[in-house]
């Protein structure tokens, strides 16, 4: 790794980071500020909720409506899918452009001429991609522990909650991969970041489509949605070792075929 | 000559089923000043790409100073500069930032005053975004940066591209200022008058394969011109087939257009006692050298 690229990358990705963060957060802070009020009327909104077909209820991310009523349901409900959809799009954004865009600004033509192996560049994105990522998670993690702490009505299960965090950084961490991926195959620079968004949207749609179609449910095991487990309030709730076995091991596969492709790239200016 | 700073051995680069380089070799020794010329799509910027290790051979090898550019690319390039044809720097940066991070790849000690003495050598604003440069000011940065760690090596992709006249001849004063101190520099250029300004010895590229390699001084002397003559009425191509015609003379009304490589007081004598409108002697494209001299 080359800390002179390292660090300029992480100047560099600043600002967008930023931004990712203040934006969850504040999806965050606004759907746990209605928690109580929920809770007030929850016999009028679960009324209403009962008009609403349950496929579409499902495709939100809401299997039971009791689920609602524990300040670690209503948060894992309506924040962690935003959390996981909008964290996997950030991976994906950013990891598709980390190495790519030295290609199609023409930036690569100084770096490639500089004393850096490939191995290096790679890397040093790579370590920025997972430092990015992370710090996203922690702020976002944080942000919901907070709200929680403040909208809470009774304790809440910490070990459940940090789980459900840990299954959403893996999730981010599986789409970075697969940006990255996607970056080293393309020959010539494209904006493969609408690839990349569309894919997470994909599979999300695939998972949701498995949730609510008992004949489709098998197809859910495409999707990397799937391996998480969103159910935090549900007894025994622990991290599957063979979900983490999942996320481990395709995210490596895919860092390591990344990796191979990349040091053998011809780079087009 | 001394062991070769570049040595090119059968090197091709085909992108698919289209042809790149094929089997070319060369050979450039230590403190030449060295041209490569070429129309554009010949092969040049695909084989410094090779030089540089940004794209991959399909045959043939590289090796720069003694070292395999593939294997041995990092030790390599600390002792090369390296001016590309697009100087797409990183737009969001200041010259000084670029500058400056550039030279922390290199670690070298005294990279503050290198900045220093050839920002104000080309006149660059060190305070200005790169984004709001001119062209010219950009390839002024890339100048710099390239020269930045003094390099044993310099290889230039289409360097003057967009320098105005005065900034090229004092980059070329810096050139041959550089050579004197043994810097080997590889010129990449489609302008044959820029190469015969600065080079010694020079490789002709065309369709991928090097066609001529010779010394700049026999190209000068079989320097070719290209004559338009308008006459006042219609006159012979066959009176024109004169020592140093070279090639087809084309006709255009009462103009004659032709290649001429001969004495010109000999030109100028044959017109004797002919009626002339318009005389003009310019120097050829490229591409019109190569179908005179290279088909």
């Amino acid at each position: 790794m080359n800390m002179n690229l390292f660090l300029k990358e992480m100047r560099r990705n600043a600002f967008s980071l930023i931004l990712w963060m203040i934006v969850i957060t504040l999806l965050i802070s606004v759907t746990m500020s209605v928690y109580r009020t929920f809770l007030e009327n929850q016999s009028k909104i679960l009324g209403m909720m009962n008009l609403i077909p349950k496929g579409a209820l499902q495709f939100k991310g809401i299997s039971n409506f009791d689920d609602l009523l524990s300040v670690l349901g209503f948060y894992s409900v309506n924040n962690i899918i935003y959390m996981m959809l909008l964290g996997s799009i950030y991976a994906i954004v950013l990891s598709s452009n980390v190495l790519l865009k030295e290609e199609y600004n023409k930036t690569a033509e100084y770096l490639l001429s500089w004393p850096l192996m490939r191995s290096e560049i790679f890397f040093s994105k790579l370590a920025v991609l997972f430092l990015n990522v992370l710090l996203l998670n922690l702020v976002t993690t944080l942000a919901g522990f907070i709200c929680i702490e403040f909208v809470k009505t009774g304790p809440f299960n910490i070990k459940a909650f940090l789980i459900l965090s840990l299954y959403t950084l893996l999730l981010n961490i599986l789409f970075g991969a697969l940006g990255l991926f996607l970056s080293t195959l393309v020959k010539r620079p494209k904006p493969i970041t609408t690839l990349g968004i569309g894919l997470v949207l994909i599979f999300y749609f695939i998972y949701t489509l498995s949730k609510i179609t008992e004949s489709a449910s098998k197809i859910g095991y495409l999707s990397p949605f799937k391996y998480v487990n969103i159910n935090a309030i549900s007894p025994g709730y622990r991290l599957e070792p063979w979900h983490l076995l999942y996320f481990a091991v395709f995210s490596l596969l895919l860092i390591v075929i990344s990796y191979r492709l990349y040091i053998r790239k011809d780079i087009y200016l | 000559m001394s062991a070769p700073v570049i040595d090119i051995t059968d090197l091709s680069k085909f992108y698919g089923k289209a042809r790149g380089i094929e089997h070319v070799n060369l050979e450039i020794g230590e403190g030449e000043i060295f041209g490569f010329i070429g129309p554009n799509g010949a092969g040049k910027s695909t084989t410094i790409r090779i030089l540089l290790n940004l794209i991959f051979p399909t045959g043939g090898s590289a090796r720069i100073m003694g070292m395999d550019v593939i294997r041995e690319a990092k030790k390599i390039k600390r002792q090369i500069g390296y001016i590309p044809s697009d100087a797409n720097a990183y737009h969001y940066m200041d010259v000084q930032e670029f500058l400056s991070y550039c030279m922390r790849f290199y670690r070298t000690q005294n990279g503050t005053n290198r900045i220093t003495e050839l920002s104000e050598l080309f006149e660059l604003d060190l305070k200005r975004k790169i984004a709001d440069l001119s062209m010219g000011n950009r390839k002024k940065v890339s100048i710099v940066q390239s020269l930045l760690n003094n390099p044993k090596l310099l290889i230039m992709d289409e360097p003057t591209m967009g320098l105005d006249p005065l900034i090229q001849a004092k980059f070329f004063e810096l050139l041959r200022s550089e050579n004197q101190k043994g810097m080997t520099i590889f010129f990449s250029s489609h302008i044959l008058s820029e190469i015969q300004m600065l080079c010694k010895r020079v490789a002709i590229i065309k369709e991928g394969k090097i066609i001529k390699l010779e010394d700049i001084e026999t190209l000068r002397r079989r320097q070719l011109k290209k004559v338009h003559i308008g006459f006042g009425k219609t006159e012979d191509e066959e009176n024109f087939r004169i020592p140093g015609t070279e090639g087809i003379i084309t006709r255009l009304g009462n103009t004659l257009t032709f290649m001429y490589s001969g004495d010109i007081n000999d030109l100028i004598g044959s017109l004797a006692g002919k009626k002339i409108t318009n005389f003009t002697i310019e120097e050829p494209s490229l591409e019109e050298i190569f179908m005179h001299y290279y088909k």
